[in-house]
C-alpha cells in the first residue's frame, strides 16, 4: 500500500484516517450471511457486499475486478459494474449494501449510462460488530449524451475509517444528481469530483454530515465547469455535537470558455454543544467571465428567538430542537428527486438526532 | 383575579426594566397597557412569557392562582398564555400548520386532555385562518416566511384563535398594519372577548382601542404602572402625551 494521505497536505487537512493503521492488523469476522433487509428502500436489484465480496448479485450489471485503488494503489477491489442502456430504464431502485466486519477491504463500482439512460442507486455502507474496519470505496461514473443517474450513498460504519473517492463525467445534456449521508461513529472522508464536459450537461452534489463524539467526517467536493452552458448545485447541510467534527471543502472551478455556467453553493453547519467543531470552505475558481456563481456559507447555532416562539406556542423544548434541526436538514435531504430514498435517508438523519437527545 | 402581578422586577442585561410592577386582571376583562418608548412594556410581557435572558429579580405573578414564575414557557403556554409577537418569527422549513397541530397537543397533553385528531383539526385551522384573510396555503407554507407585517400579524391572530388561551398578551399587535388589515385583527380579538378569557393589550396609540374597547387603561412608565383609569385615559394620553398624562 502507497503511503496514506496526511494533513500536511491542503487537501486531507481535516481527514482523520488515524482508523485505518487498526483497520490493517484486523482480521475480518466474517461469519455469516447478514441481512440487508433493515436497509432496503425499495424490491428492485439488489447487491449485497460482505468486507468488499459480493454474496448476493442481480444479472443487470456484473461484478468486475479493478486495480489501482485509490489510497491503496497494491490493492484490487471488486464491485458492481453497471452498464445501462435507455432500455434498462424500468429497472427501479438498484441497491447496494456494504457491509463491513472488520480489516480493509477495497470495493470498485464503474457506472456507465449510455445515451439517455437513467438509473437511480442507493449504497449503503454499514458495520457488523465492533471490529475496526476500512471501507476504501472508488466510483467511476460516466454519463453519456441525455442520461441520468440519481445516486444516493450513506454511511454509518462504527469502527476504524471509511473512504470513498467518486470521479463524474456528464455529458451534453446529462445529469448527476448525488446525494451523500455520513453518519457513521467512523470516521468518513469522501470526495467528489464531477467534470461537466459538454453543454446543458448539470450535477448536483448535496448531502449531509452528522458527526457525533469523536467522529471526524469530511467531504470534498469539486465540481468543474469544461463547458459553456452547464449548471451545478452544492447544497450541504451539516450538524457536529460532542467532539464530533464536520468538515466541508466545496469547490466550483469555471474554466475560461465555460460561458453561461451556472453555479450554486450553499453550505451551513449547525453546532448542537459548544465543544463540536465544524469547518466550511467554500471556493470558486472563474476564469469564464458570463456567469452567474451564487454562494452562501454560514456556521451556527439553533435561533434562539425561533425556539422561544416554538415554546410560547407550546412545543416542549427537546422537540422545537428536534423540529428546527430537522427542517435545517432537509434543506439538502429535500434535493433528492427520489421521495422513497429521501424519506429513508430523513428517517436515518432523525433517528441520529434523537439518539443524542 | 385571574392574572395577579404584584411588585414585579425584572432585568435585561443586569438592567433594571420593571421597577415594582402591581397590575390585576379579571377573567373576561380587556387592559391596555401604555406607554412611552422604553418604559418596559415589551419587558412585561416576555417576562410573562418566560423569555430567556428576562431575569425576573422580585415579585410575583400568579395566573389562575398558579405561580406562572415557576412554569418554562413551554408550560405557561399549557397554563393558558398566549403572547402576540410584536415582531412575529420566521421559522424556515418548519410548516406553520403543523407545527401549531403539534403546539396545541403538547399543550392538551400537558394538560391530560385528548389530542387533536388530523381532520379536526385541519377543519379548525381552515375556519380560523378564513376568518383573518389568510388562505390554507399561507398556513402550511414554512411559518411567517415570506409574510408580510400585516400578514404576520394576522397569522398571530389565527394561532392565537386555535390555542384559546386563558390570557392573551398581545404586544403591539397594531403594529405594521393598515386600516383595513386593523380591523380585521381587531374583529378577531373582539370575537375572542369572553367571560372566561382576559387580555392584556400593549400599545402605542389609542388607534386599536378604538376598535376594541379596554375596561382599563394603564399608563407604564419606567417599569411602573403610574395611572391606571377606563378607557377615556387613552384619549387623554392621546390628546396630552405620556409624559403630561402621567404627571
Amino acid at each position: 500500500m502507497s503511503a496514506l494521505p496526511t494533513r500536511a497536505q491542503e487537501e486531507w487537512r481535516w481527514s482523520d484516517l488515524s482508523g485505518v493503521a487498526g483497520a490493517l492488523v484486523q482480521a475480518a469476522a466474517n461469519d455469516g450471511t447478514p441481512d440487508a433487509a433493515a436497509w432496503r428502500v425499495g424490491d428492485g436489484p439488489l447487491w449485497v457486499f460482505v468486507d468488499g465480496v459480493a454474496i448476493t448479485r442481480h444479472t443487470i450489471g456484473r461484478d468486475e475486478e479493478r486495480g489501482g485503488q485509490p489510497l491503496s494503489d497494491g490493492a484490487r477491489g471488486r464491485g458492481v459494474a453497471l452498464d445501462l442502456g435507455a432500455e434498462h430504464a424500468s429497472a427501479g431502485l438498484i441497491e447496494i449494501v456494504h457491509f463491513a466486519t472488520g480489516g480493509p477491504s477495497h470495493v470498485a463500482h464503474c457506472y456507465t449510462l449510455a445515451a439517455d439512460a437513467q438509473a437511480s442507486v442507493v449504497e449503503t455502507y454499514v458495520q457488523l460488530g465492533d471490529a475496526p474496519a476500512w471501507a476504501n470505496l472508488a466510483v467511476e461514473i460516466d454519463l453519456a449524451q441525455g442520461a441520468r443517474l440519481m445516486r444516493h450513498v450513506r454511511r454509518f460504519e462504527r469502527a476504524g475509517a471509511a473512504t470513498e473517492t467518486t470521479n463524474v463525467r456528464v455529458g451534453q445534456g446529462a445529469s448527476y444528481a448525488g446525494l451523500t449521508l455520513l453518519g457513521g461513529e467512523a470516521s468518513a472522508r469522501a470526495q467528489t469530483h464531477v467534470s461537466l464536459n459538454a453543454p446543458g450537461a448539470f450535477a448536483s452534489v448535496d448531502g449531509v454530515i452528522l458527526a457525533d463524539a469523536t467522529a471526524k467526517h469530511d467531504i470534498t467536493s469539486v465540481i468543474t465547469h469544461a463547458a459553456p452552458d452547464t449548471a451545478s448545485r452544492q447544497t450541504w447541510r451539516a450538524v457536529a455535537r460532542g467532539l464530533g467534527v464536520a468538515s466541508i471543502a466545496a469547490k466550483v472551478a469555471i474554466a475560461r470558455d465555460a460561458q453561461r455556467s451556472n453555479a450554486e453553493q450553499s453550505l451551513r453547519g449547525l453546532l448542537m454543544d459548544r465543544t463540536a467543531t465544524i469547518n466550511a470552505k467554500p471556493e470558486l475558481e472563474i476564469f469564464a467571465d458570463d456567469v452567474k456563481a451564487a454562494h452562501g456559507c454560514a456556521v451556527g447555532e439553533l435561533d434562539a428567538n425561533a425556539l422561544f416562539y416554538l415554546a410560547q406556542r407550546g412545543v416542549p423544548p427537546v422537540r422545537a430542537r428536534a423540529l428546527m434541526t430537522q427542517a435545517f436538514l432537509a434543506q439538502a435531504l429535500g434535493q433528492s428527486g427520489d421521495a422513497a430514498v429521501r424519506d429513508a435517508f430523513e428517517h436515518d438523519a432523525f433517528a441520529w438526532l434523537e439518539a443524542g437527545k | 383575579m385571574m392574572l395577579e402581578i404584584e411588585d414585579l422586577h425584572a432585568q435585561v442585561d443586569g438592567k433594571s426594566i420593571l421597577n415594582g410592577l402591581t397590575l390585576s386582571v379579571g377573567a373576561g376583562e380587556v387592559h391596555a397597557i401604555m406607554g412611552p418608548n422604553g418604559a418596559g412594556k415589551s419587558t412585561l410581557a416576555y417576562v410573562l412569557a418566560g423569555r430567556p435572558g428576562y431575569d425576573v429579580t422580585g415579585g410575583s405573578v400568579m395566573l389562575d392562582g398558579a405561580d406562572l414564575l415557576a412554569l418554562a414557557p413551554h408550560e405557561r403556554a399549557a397554563a393558558g398564555l398566549f403572547l402576540g409577537f410584536q415582531y412575529p418569527v420566521e421559522i424556515p422549513g418548519v410548516s406553520g400548520v403543523a407545527f401549531m397541530r403539534e403546539a396545541l397537543n403538547a399543550q392538551r397533553k400537558h394538560r391530560g386532555e385528548a389530542e387533536l385528531g388530523a381532520g379536526e383539526y385541519l377543519k379548525m385551522a381552515r375556519a380560523e385562518a378564513e376568518r383573518l384573510g389568510l388562505s390554507m396555503d399561507m398556513m402550511k407554507r414554512p411559518v411567517n416566511v415570506g409574510f408580510s407585517g400585516g400578514e404576520k400579524k394576522r397569522h398571530e391572530m389565527v394561532q392565537m384563535a386555535l390555542a384559546k388561551p386563558r390570557l392573551a398578551v398581545l404586544d403591539e399587535t397594531d403594529s405594521g398594519l393598515d386600516i383595513d388589515a386593523l380591523r380585521v385583527v381587531a374583529d378577531g380579538i373582539n370575537a375572542m372577548r369572553s367571560p372566561a378569557r382576559a387580555f392584556l393589550m400593549i400599545t402605542h396609540y389609542q388607534r386599536l382601542l378604538d376598535y376594541v374597547r379596554p375596561d382599563r387603561v394603564h399608563v407604564l412608565v419606567a417599569g411602573r404602572i403610574e395611572r391606571s383609569g377606563g378607557p377615556e385615559l387613552a384619549h387623554e394620553l392621546e390628546a396630552q402625551g405620556y409624559v403630561r398624562a402621567a404627571a
